[in-house]
Order: structure tokens, then C-alpha cells, then sequence
């Protein structure tokens, strides 16, 4: 997936469900799932029972604006792909099952309206997507690729295509395309085989083309019964109502069911002078007149509850399929709800009592309705005592280098905590749930209201000081932070709006605006902020609309300001005056210029919390590039450096295998947090520490006599004893798992090095040595031990899971962690809390085995039964890094830290060591028969922790399909396996590769043979023509 | 202004203010939009239920100030050109060409039609919220000025940005058939619109043979093309050795894109106003 890294994400939803004001819905096939795409750019998996209760599944990220249509996109009912386009012209093809985005494309064009068709080509049906909008053709497009094939075109009075309806004949192959244009014009083209065919060589004009005099229609719709009336529907049809009709839909051969835009729903039956045969049945404002009005059946009532909308609910009909599935009419509306009615075939006259609604949920209520409720990234530190909510999260950002994320709240105070203790607290169950205050954090006040912005601009440039942490707010201030000591060192109050973004100068500027951060705020001003001379050296204001983005042209000494009109603003930095403003070709052509000139756009990529709107794309690219950039960095250091000095640089990258991205699904929503775990990174990392275990501390007997001399540090002196004992060993280890020669010959000079490094070098020691000033942890165990927890499938194995809590230091999820899955050109897909309760899946087994699944489900073994693409990743990140674990020496995730807990009970070794630690000024000979005492245990303690690893990656790999159950368990695609037979990372592509042999095994002779029948067709055809010459 | 100095008494007041701004202003702003963008829309002189005709033609006459060597005199109708005339002096033999519009063609300047479009879709939109409708939240008036400002800024852009197209696009688009007598090979015309201008340009080129020792490099897409720059189309490389810009205002463009820009900034202050008082809303008390 997401280029070559395995990079699985977690997310922390926090209790507040994001905002999905929904523009457009669709019904799958079979009434088995809704979807419903919103205003920001988001697409909602509903998950949908035969008893119509429905229960949100998955968010799809990666549209930049406001979702205009969804269509389905394959005929067959085993590929369950839909298209959605958004304002911006954007198309994605996704795959619903997973979530994973299959294609994407984008045209300048927008789409209003998709519908999927089958053609005929040839023998075979080839799915097509005929799209229309904001252009005067209708666009053929291929339902696979994506690419335009060819248009439909109008000879006479060519306009935009308002609607459009395809009519499928039983009689003839004809099929023919019914579309009304913007003007009132009715347009049929007649689509045969043979215009596919054709392609692009003639263009295909439309057979008919007849004024109907509507303005503004709003929707045709066939009668698919009689295959006789075609229904228009224009705005404000009823002139009696002052709402306008927005859609409709005929019912059956004689009733007609008609909506409004403020979500009302009316059945009429139509009178049986309209039904004979005329050839198309149509109704407009001129015509309505002379028809008598069809009397009301129904008006099916509105909404459950009369909640405020911001703006009109989106109404579908979609007939029943199955029997047992009704017609149903869903309404989606502002706040994320979904209604449906079930509306029955027979209908009395009956007009005072409205149909009601059968099923109404929200997404805010399926949260709600969750327990434990879904979890905030800090909510344990921002409960307040008499308010039910934590305080929200507004900005956040995460410092790799320190392992810290930093949070800005709602009500102006900012927490530092560290990241992965904290989605400990959230995720897993032990006993840092007893403790108050846990985890360790630093809390800064200064600010009044709400923090909008953070930004820590040494990760962005080193040239700033490390200390600094930069905030904003909606009190018009930004904030100079001291992270390590807690201190405010400057305010400034220069804006006189909300600060909306901080941004960082390109490296090349001059020397004064490098130590400028860069203010953008809601009252349309933009400064450049002097971090040294603690002053605003420039002001950038009055420019008319809100600023969109900020470029720079350094080389001119030029703030390039674009605005949300299309217009921008060149200013001179030095001077504060304006150069030029612009509008049209011009400003595209100055914001390109920018681009061409820094190809590494310094601006919103580097700020991580703006608009999700804006940046979801781009920003998730280029995490997802820093972290293979990081890790390839990682790689090489290990691979190819092996010079001592080298070494000193590790911690610097040894934090990247997990990344804390804040993302907003809309602009007033608390911040949503994603955890990005790298598996590649982390085994990278292991492996590393394990490498540098022995060198952290002394090795020679004098060092370690020495050592135990000082008596004041107990710890360093047994790790010091316990690596000189097991360094034979580990270097044998090292040998074989990262094949690099770190310490083969030179390790001594090495170690010396790295000491004279830490003495000469202040600097380096000053970073070492008070990252935070906070607690000292393992991160790499650490994220390990989340990472490790989240995914391990509980409740299938008793003893394994007594095992794994006991010796291996793994904790209990609280209830089903929401994963997520990343596929192509940074879309993803991530599941919502409480995804697999029971209702989701239309289950064909009675309640009661339901309901016993819930029970155990909120142990997390939900996830091998999402989809194959999730098992693969997730089967192959657990195997690879139980492999990992099980290489290195003694590795559980019993932390020193959490050895010290007072619930713990004390592992077996620690008496043992303790009485070791007790005489610190030992003899050299007694010290040296307690070594070899201690490294019995040790490699006794080494194999049993080897053991349950290695028992752990079994069940991951073997018996999973067994425990689960065929019904619960999505076997991993092969496919998928394949691709990492030669993954770059030996313990990834072990793993895949036993995973592979283990699911070749499971499918047996039948499963392997429809396999190479499924791939036989597109292997390369060489092969035969060689063996057919020979 | 922290919302956390406003007293009670304040926050009162306050709140009358954004009441009376719910209730009173957006209204007037509203209704003052829907009259900036019907003038618009009449601009486009849209003929009223498809019915053409109705449309005026209106003559410009396009030329190269100084120069007498390109000539067009262009009528636009609606969105639509349905006549052209178009006189071109070669440069070389000195050779007098005159090309007109076939009766039944007549070239549709999308940019025009779209942007008429774009601001009845926003007039639509703000019919649908008309003085009976009571709003009761800043962010319903907040949505409604989005997509209205949607649309116009698209419809502004629409005829800011004209599309860049390359050279075989030109030559493929149709507009060559447009002519009798059928333009030549190595003469390509394209008509846009550019802010408030109908813009005319005429490419003449000349064929590079294939053993020509100058490095062939396809030109990318543009609006306008400099001369040497090189295509291929129709299996024939050419290079263009003279490009005729000429154009001409368009009054009523002009009033359009006056009235989009003024209702722009309409909504845009109307949204500033409703967004001052969300900071005070969202306030919770620490």
C-alpha cells in the first residue's frame, strides 16, 4: 500500500464525532451498506441490518472539497466499488469493503451527477461511468481506470446537463440517455455497443433535442414500471408551497413520491388520466395548471427531531431489492444523521398521519452510545470536575525528536505529554489506570480562549532554537514557549483576529526573516513574527479576503499572499511595502512561479493542524514521505555508515517509527489523532537499541569494578553487568539480524568515541541528557508495547493471553481499537469507534451468538474480520515484529518505570538481581560469580520470553483461521503477500513469506488451483511461446 | 478581545447585536446581492426559456493598433459567435485572405456560458433564503455565503483564467472547420475571453521538415504561444513564426465581472461580521 512502507494507523476519535454535513448519499447494492459523502470532503461508511439498524463503519480520507456525487462502480456483488467526485473535479474509485482507494484522477471539471452503465463490448460487459456537470457534454468515463473515453455531445444549444437518467430497454439493445440541460432542453442520445466501439473517432451527437420550457429543473426520473412516463421535477413546481421541490423519484406505476429541500416528503398518487399512454408523462410549471392535483397520500413525515440545520438534508429513494428489503427513502442531513423510511408498496389515502421514520441515528449518537466512549488523545487530563466532556483538543503537534506531543485546548492551556504513554492510558487497560495524573506532562498557561495554532519550529529548520514552542490563539496573541522549561517567553499581540495559521520561512531568506515565524489570522493580516528581536518586524493587513495561502520568492525578498478570491498580494519583506496585487492569469502565474522557484513548498505542509479541507492530501503525503525518508535515512546509517561518529547521530532518527498526526475533518472540530506506526522503523529501532545496548553502559571488568564502586547508580551498574555478560551474544544477534559491522572489530573505538563525543560535545550531551526534563522512558519499547497490544488478537487463546499480559509486559485494549488503512496518493481510510458492533454486520446467525461476540469483541480480535487487506497488514506487522522481539535478548515490555508501579508483582529474576545490587562495592571474583549466576537466568529468562514470542507469532500466523471461525475471519490477500516475498526489510519479508506458505496451506489444493486460474491471465504470455518453441 | 473580559452586561448587548444581525442585516445583504447578480445575470442576456433569437448580436471590431496586417470584426450573440470575418495580410507575398464564418456554424465561447451558469446557480441559492425565511445560527448564514461565494468566484474565474491549451488542442478544436474558405494548414485561430476582452489569436507556422537539424521540443499548454514555439499534429511538425493578438473590450463583461467582484466582497464581509461572534460563543468557562 501507501508506496513500500508498511504503515498501519491508529486513531483516537476523542468523544466528540467529527462533523459530516452530509451533500450526497448512496445505497449500495443489496441495501447491505450506505454511503454517504459530506461537505468537507469526507466519505461514511454505514453499515446497514436487515432490521434497518444502521451503524457507522469507516471515514475515507482524501477528497480536498465538498463531495458532489457517488455512484457505484462494478456490477458484480463480490467488488463493492463505488466513485465519488468532489467540487474541486477530483475523482477517486474506492473500494468499500476495506476502504482502500483502488484510483483517483482529477479533471477541471466538476461533476454534478454519475451514473454507472454496462456496455457490451464485445462478449465481455465493461462498467462505465457516464458523468455530467459543470460542462455541456456528458463525459463517458471508464469505470476502472478512471480515464474519459469519449463524450456525448449536443448539436443544438449545448448547456450544462442539469439531470440525467439512463433507460434500460427489455425490447431492443439500444439504451438510451435522457438528459434535461440548465436551460429547459430534453436531450436523448441513443448508446448501442457499437458507439463504444467507436471511441473518440466521431463525436456522438443526440438523437433528439426538444425545448420543455423548465428553468432550474431539478430531476428526471423513469418510470421503471411501465417504461412509459418520465417524470421532471423543477424547483418550485408547487407554487401553493413556498418550499421548493428538490427531487423525487416515481414510486410505482402510479404514485409518485416528491421532496422538498427543508426535508419534508410527500407520496401523491397520480389520477388515471395521466397514466395512459402517453409517451412521456411529463409536469412542469406551465402545464401544471391545466392538471388536476393529484391528491396527497402521504406526507411522510419529517425528521425525528426538529434539530437546526445549517443546510438542506439530502433525500434518495431507492427501490427494494431482495423481499424481505422494502423500498426505502433515506434522508441524510447537516448534523450526520441518516434517517430511513420503509415505505410499504400498498398505500391507503391517508394524509393526517405521516409515515414514521423506522430507523434515525447520528454519527454524534453512535458515539455516544458507546462504552467505554471513544477515546481523546489527553482526555484523561482534560477532565474537568462537573462538565461531562474533557476539555477539546484544538491544535496539536508532535515532536518526534522528544517523543512529546503537544496539545493546545479549548480553553487556552497547552499540555506536553509524552505520546505514547498517553495512547497507552487511552487504548490499553493496566495499571496505569489507578494512578492520577498519569502520564507524567507539563501544562503551559497564557493564553485566554481556545488555541488555534502550534507550531515547533526546530523540527521544521534547525536553525531555530530548540526550546522554542510557538502558539496562537483566538485571544489575537502568539505565544513564545521555553518547552524545557515551561517558561513564556513572549507575547505578541500584533493581529487583531484569530491566529489561523504559523508557518515557518523557507531556508534561503535573509538572515532577519530566519528567525521569523510567519502569523496568518483571521482578520485577513499576515506578519512575520522576529523569534530574536522578539518584535513583528513586518505587518501584512487590509487585504480584502481570507488568506488561502502564503509563498515565498526569497531570492526577490517577496511574501507572496494568496487569497480566497483568486487574488494576490506581493509583499517586500524588508521594506513592509506592498509590490504588486494582482488578479487572473497573472496571480496563477506568481503562485506557480513560487512553486517552480522552492520545489520543497516550505508553507502549509510544514503546519500540521490547519484545515484537514485544504491539506488532508497534501499533508498526509508528506508525512508519510518524511517517515520513509527518515527511515531510509535510518537504513542507510545502519547499512552503509560504519564510522563510529555515526552512532552519535542515532537517537536523532531512532524516534520516527511512530508519527502523532492532528487531523481536522472540519475547520471547528476538536482535533481527531492519528498515530502512525511504521513497522519498518520500529523493527529498524529495535534492532538498533539491541545493537546498542551493551555500549550504553561499561564493559571491560575495570569499568565495571569501577562502576560498581560508584555505588550511587544501582541501575546503570547492572545493566553494565548484564550487557558485559550477554555482549558475546548480543553481537552474534546483531550479526545476524541488521548484517552491519557496527561492532565487529572496532567496537572499542567506537565506545570511546561516543564517549569523547559525549565529553567534548556539550551540545550533544545537553540533548541527551534533558529531552524534556520529564520522565525518562523507553519510546522504542514503548510504541512497541502499544503497538504490539493494539493489534494482538485477545480472547482467543487463553493461555497465550494470560502469557502475554504476565510475561511479555502486553496490556488489554479497553475495547476495539479503530485502525485504519492507507492506499494510494495519501487517501485512508479510518475505521470509526465502535465499527464492529454487532448490528454492523448483517449476521446470519441467531442474536444470541451476537450478542455473545460483542462481549468478547472489545478484546480486538475484530479486526482480522474487517477486510483482507486490513489482516494482511495486520498479520504481517504482528509476525514481523514478534520475530523482531523474539531476536533480541530478553525483550518484554515489563518497563523499568512500570517495574516500579505498586500494583506490579515482582518478576521472578528481580530478587535475584536486587540481592546483586544489594553489596555495591564488591570484590572483583564475587562480582564475577554472580555475573555468571545472573546469566543463567538471563538466558533462561532470554528463552522463555523467546518462547511466548514465537507461540505469539504461531497463532498469528497458523492458527488464526481456526480460532476465529471461517464467518469471523477475512483471510489476508495473496497478492499482497506476494509483493513482499522481497520486502527490503528481512524481518517483513519473513514474515510474509510464512504467512504466504501458511495461507497456501489453509486454502488448500481447490483454493490454490482457482487462484492460478484467477492470475493465469496475466502472466506474461513469453513463457508459453518459449516452451512452444523449444 | 478576550472573550473572557465580557460581562454579562456586555454579552447582552451582544447578543442582541448578533440577532438583530441574523435577523435584519443579512437579509438587507442578501436582498442586495440577489439585485447585483440579476443585473449580472442580465448582462449575460440570457434568452429567456431556451428561445434564441431573443439574444442581440453585437459587432466588435478586433485589430492590432498600427499594424493593418490582421483584421477581424467578430459578432457575439449571447454566448455565442455567430459571425466572423477575418482578414489576414501574409506577410511574405504580401497575399490579401479573407475567411468568414460558414451560415450554419457558430463557435461557443464556454467561458461566457459557464459563467452565466455559475451566477444563476447563485442567485438560486439565494432565492431559496428569501425574506420569510428566519435564519436562526451564524453557520446556516455562514454555509449559504460559502457556496454562494462558490459559485461567483468561479464564474469570476471563469472568464479571468482562460483555459491554456496546447498547440494541437487548437489545431484539433474544431474552430479550423469553422471557415470558408477552410482556413489553411499552417494558419490556426483561437477566440477566449480574458477578463473583460474577447481576445483573437492568430498562429501562422511552418512546416519543419524532418531532416531540419533544429531540436524538436513540444510546446506545453499555454493561452497565448510565442513564436518558435513547435508542435506535432497529424504525424507534421510545425514551428510558429507569427502570432496576431488582437482584442477588444466587451462592455458588459466588464459590468459582470464589476457586479461579481462587488458581491464578493458582499459575502465576504457578511461572513466577517457572523465570524467576530463565534468567538464569544464557543466559549466555555474554564
Amino acid at each position: 500500500m501507501a508506496g513500500n512502507s508498511l504503515v498501519l494507523p491508529i486513531v483516537l476519535w476523542g468523544q466528540r464525532a467529527p462533523t459530516h454535513c452530509i451533500s450526497t448519499l448512496l445505497l449500495m447494492d443489496e441495501a447491505s451498506m450506505i454511503v454517504t459523502g459530506c461537505h468537507d470532503g469526507q466519505i461514511c461508511l454505514w453499515d446497514i441490518a436487515p432490521d434497518l439498524e444502521i451503524n457507522p463503519r469507516a471515514l475515507l480520507f482524501g477528497h480536498t472539497a465538498s463531495i458532489t456525487c457517488l455512484s457505484k462502480a462494478s456490477a458484480s456483488s463480490e467488488k463493492q466499488y463505488i466513485v465519488s467526485a468532489s467540487e474541486s473535479g477530483e475523482m477517486c474509485l474506492w473500494d468499500v469493503n476495506d476502504g482502500r482507494c483502488i484510483e483517483f484522477t482529477k479533471l477541471a471539471c466538476t461533476h454534478t451527477g454519475i451514473q454507472f452503465y454496462q456496455f457490451m463490448v464485445g462478449t465481455q460487459r465493461e462498467g462505465r461511468l457516464l458523468c455530467h456537470g459543470h460542462y455541456p457534454e456528458i463525459l463517458v468515463v471508464d469505470a476502472t481506470s478512471l480515464e474519459v473515453l469519449y463524450s456525448l455531445l449536443s448539436k443544438i444549444s449545448p448547456d450544462w446537463i442539469s439531470s440525467m437518467t439512463i433507460i434500460k430497454s427489455n425490447r431492443t439493445q439500444e439504451d438510451t440517455v435522457v438528459a434535461v440541460s440548465v436551460t429547459g432542453i430534453l436531450k436523448v442520445w441513443i448508446i448501442t455497443s457499437e458507439v463504444n466501439r467507436m471511441q473518440d473517432t466521431t463525436p456522438v451527437f443526440e438523437e433528439e433535442s426538444k425545448p420543455i420550457y423548465c428553468q432550474n429543473c431539478q430531476s428526471i426520473s423513469f418510470c421503471a414500471f411501465t417504461q412509459r412516463s418520465l417524470l421532471v421535477v423543477c424547483s418550485k413546481y408547487w407554487r401553493v408551497r413556498k418550499a421548493t421541490i428538490r427531487a423525487n423519484y416515481s414510486l410505482l406505476s402510479d404514485k409518485v413520491i416528491v421532496w422538498t429541500e427543508d426535508g419534508q416528503s410527500f407520496i401523491y398518487k397520480l389520477p388515471a388520466s395521466c397514466l395512459p399512454a402517453s409517451d412521456l408523462f411529463r409536469r412542469d410549471v406551465g402545464k401544471a395548471v391545466e392538471n388536476l392535483i393529484p391528491p396527497l397520500l402521504y406526507s411522510v413525515l419529517d425528521r425525528a427531531d426538529k434539530q437546526l440545520l445549517i443546510c438542506p438534508p439530502v433525500t434518495r429513494f431507492f427501490y427494494g431489492h431482495r423481499e424481505f428489503f422494502s423500498n426505502l427513502l433515506i434522508q441524510g442531513d447537516s448534523s450526520g444523521r441518516l434517517c430511513i423510511w420503509s415505505v410499504p408498496d400498498t398505500l391507503e389515502q391517508d394524509c393526517t398521519k405521516g409515515l414514521q421514520a423506522t430507523t434515525s441515528i447520528s454519527l454524534q449518537e453512535a458515539f455516544d452510545k458507546l462504552t467505554p466512549r471513544p477515546a481523546g488523545i489527553i482526555d484523561q487530563l482534560s477532565l474537568i470536575p462537573n462538565i461531562k466532556e474533557p476539555l477539546k483538543v484544538t491544535a496539536s503537534v508532535y515532536i518526534p525528536a522528544h517523543g512529546r506531543l503537544v496539545c493546545g485546548r479549548e480553553d487556552g492551556s497547552i499540555v506536553i505529554v509524552p505520546a505514547t504513554q498517553t495512547a497507552i492510558v487511552q487504548l490499553l487497560q493496566g495499571e496505569h489506570m489507578l494512578r492520577r495524573g498519569w502520564p507524567p506532562h507539563r501544562t503551559l498557561r497564557g493564553h485566554r480562549n481556545k488555541i488555534t495554532c502550534l507550531l515547533y519550529p526546530h523540527q521544521v529548520s534547525s536553525r531555530y532554537d530548540q526550546r522554542y514552542l510557538i502558539s496562537g490563539g483566538v485571544d489575537f496573541s502568539v505565544i513564545i514557549w521555553d518547552i524545557f522549561s515551561g517558561e513564556m517567553k513572549h507575547i505578541f499581540c500584533v493581529h487583531g483576529g484569530e491566529i489561523t495559521q504559523l508557518l515557518v520561512p523557507p531556508e534561503n531568506c535573509s538572515a532577519r526573516v530566519q528567525h521569523c515565524i510567519c502569523s496568518v489570522a483571521s482578520d485577513h493580516s499576515v506578519g512575520l513574527l522576529s523569534l530574536r528581536e522578539k518584535k513583528c518586524i513586518m505587518l501584512a493587513s487590509r487585504h480584502l479576503f481570507p488568506i488561502q495561502v502564503i509563498k515565498w520568492r526569497p531570492s526577490d525578498d517577496y511574501l507572496v499572499v494568496g487569497c480566497s478570491d483568486g487574488s494576490v498580494y506581493v509583499w517586500q519583506m524588508d521594506t513592509g511595502a506592498l509590490d504588486r496585487c494582482v488578479m487572473g492569469i497573472t496571480a496563477v502565474e506568481i503562485l506557480n512561479a513560487c512553486d517552480e522557484a522552492l520545489p520543497a513548498a516550505v508553507d502549509s505542509l510544514s503546519h500540521p493542524a490547519v484545515n484537514l479541507k485544504q491539506a488532508m492530501t497534501r499533508r498526509s503525503l508528506a508525512a508519510l514521505k518524511n517517515v520513509a525518508h527518515q527511515k531510509l535515512q535510518t537504513l542507510a546509517t545502519n547499512l552503509l555508515a560504519s564510522e563510529a561518529s555515526d552512532k552519535g547521530n542515532l537517537p536523532k532518527y531512532s524516534h520516527n517509527s511512530l508519527m502523532v498526526q492532528a487531523i481536522k475533518t472540519n475547520l471547528t472540530d476538536p482535533d481527531i489523532h492519528v498515530l502512525f506506526f511504521d513497522v519498518e522503523a520500529l523493527i529498524i529501532q529495535l534492532l538498533t537499541e539491541e545493537a546498542a545496548r551493551p555500549n550504553s553502559a561499561l564493559i571491560s571488568p575495570e569499568n565495571l569494578q569501577k562502576a560498581s564502586g560508584g555505588s550511587d547508580k544501582g541501575g546503570s551498574f547492572l545493566t553494565g553487568k548484564r550487557a558485559a555478560v550477554l555482549f558475546q551474544q548480543v553481537k552474534e544477534t546483531i550479526k545476524e539480524n541488521i548484517k552491519e559491522h557496527l561492532l565487529d572489530d572496532e567496537d572499542e573505538d567506537e565506545e570511546s568515541m561516543r564517549q569523547r563525543r559525549e565529553d567534548t560535545d556539550p551540545e550533544y550531551r545537553s540533548s541527551k541528557s534533558k529531552p524534556l526534563t520529564l520522565l525518562e522512558y523507553n519510546l522504542t519499547m514503548d510504541t512497541a508495547k502499544l503497538f504490539m497490544s493494539c493489534l494482538h488478537a485477545w480472547g482467543l487463546n487463553s493461555v497465550l493471553d494470560e502469557l502475554c499480559l504476565d510475561r511479555l509486559g502486553m496490556l488489554k485494549p479497553h475495547c476495539s481499537v479503530s485502525f485504519g488503512l492507507l492506499s494510494r496518493g495519501g487517501h485512508m481510510s479510518l475505521m470509526l469507534p465502535g465499527y464492529n458492533q454487532p448490528v454492523g454486520k448483517p449476521s446470519y446467525d441467531d442474536m444470541e451468538l451476537g450478542r455473545k461476540m460483542s462481549i468478547t469483541e472489545g478484546l480486538g480480535k475484530g479486526t482480522y474480520g474487517v477486510s483482507r487487506a486490513v489482516t494482511t497488514q495486520h498479520l504481517l506487522s504482528v509476525i514481523s515484529l514478534a520475530n523482531t522481539l523474539m531476536s533480541m535478548t530478553n525483550a518484554t515490555f515489563i518497563g523499568d518505570h512500570m517495574k516500579k508501579g505498586p500494583t506490579r508483582p515482582p518478576r521472578p529474576a528481580t530478587p535475584e538481581m536486587s540481592k546483586m545490587k544489594a553489596p555495591p562495592s564488591t570484590a572483583s571474583h564475587a562480582a564475577q560469580g554472580q555475573i555468571k549466576q545472573g546469566r543463567n537466568h538471563f538466558l533462561q529468562n532470554n528463552f522463555v520470553c523467546l518462547l511466548r514470542w514465537s507461540q505469539l507469532a504461531a497463532m498469528h500466523c497458523v492458527m488464526l483461521p481456526d480460532l476465529l471461525g471461517l464467518d469471523k475471519f477475512r483471510p489476508p490477500l495473496l497478492e499482497m503477500l506476494a509483493r513482499r516475498w522481497q520486502d527490503r526489510c528481512l524481518e517483513v519479508r519473513e514474515a510474509a513469506q510464512a504467512l504466504l506458505l501458511a495461507e497456501l496451506r489453509r486454502i488448500e489444493q481447490a483454493g490454490r488451483k482457482e487462484t492460478i486460474d484467477a492470475w493465469a491471465p496475466y502472466l506474461p504470455q513469453y513463457i508459453d511461446s518459449v516452451i512452444s518453441r523449444k | 478581545m478576550a472573550a473572557a473580559m465580557v460581562s454579562s452586561a456586555e454579552r447582552a448587548v451582544l447578543e442582541e447585536e448578533f440577532k438583530w444581525l441574523l435577523q435584519e442585516e443579512v437579509h438587507a445583504v442578501l436582498k442586495q446581492l440577489q439585485d447585483i447578480l440579476k443585473e449580472a445575470s442580465h448582462r449575460f442576456a440570457l434568452p429567456a426559456g431556451g428561445s434564441e433569437g431573443a439574444a442581440k448580436q453585437e459587432n466588435f471590431v478586433l485589430s492590432v493598433a498600427g499594424m493593418d496586417q490582421v483584421k477581424g470584426v467578430l459578432t457575439l450573440q449571447g454566448d455565442a459567435l455567430c459571425q466572423a470575418d477575418l482578414n489576414l495580410k501574409m506577410p511574405r507575398s504580401n497575399q490579401l485572405l479573407h475567411f468568414t464564418f460558414r451560415e450554419d456554424k457558430q463557435w461557443k465561447l464556454q467561458q461566457i456560458q459557464d459563467a452565466r451558469n455559475h451566477v444563476n446557480q447563485a442567485i438560486y441559492l439565494l432565492m431559496n433564503r428569501d425574506v420569510n425565511y428566519h435564519f436562526k445560527t451564524g453557520s446556516e448564514v455562514l454555509k449559504l455565503m460559502d457556496a454562494v461565494m462558490l459559485q461567483l468566484s468561479r464564474a469570476r474565474n471563469r472568464l479571468t483564467t482562460p483555459a491554456t491549451l496546447t498547440l494541437p488542442e487548437i489545431a484539433s478544436s474544431g474552430l479550423t472547420k469553422m471557415f470558408s474558405p477552410a482556413l489553411p494548414p499552417d494558419i490556426l485561430v483561437n477566440f477566449y475571453i480574458n477578463l473583460n476582452k474577447l481576445c483573437l489569436t492568430v498562429y501562422q507556422l511552418h512546416v519543419l521538415q524532418p531532416s531540419t537539424t533544429k531540436n524538436f521540443k513540444p510546446a506545453g499548454g499555454s493561452i497565448l504561444h510565442n513564436p518558435g514555439a513547435m508542435f506535432e499534429f497529424g504525424n507534421q511538425r510545425y514551428e510558429v513564426s507569427h502570432v496576431h493578438k488582437m482584442e477588444c473590450v466587451v462592455p458588459w463583461l466588464n459590468d459582470a465581472l464589476v457586479f461579481f467582484t462587488v458581491s464578493l466582497q458582499l459575502c465576504q464581509q457578511l461572513k466577517d461580521k457572523i465570524s467576530v461572534f463565534s468567538s464569544y460563543w464557543n466559549y466555555k468557562p474554564y
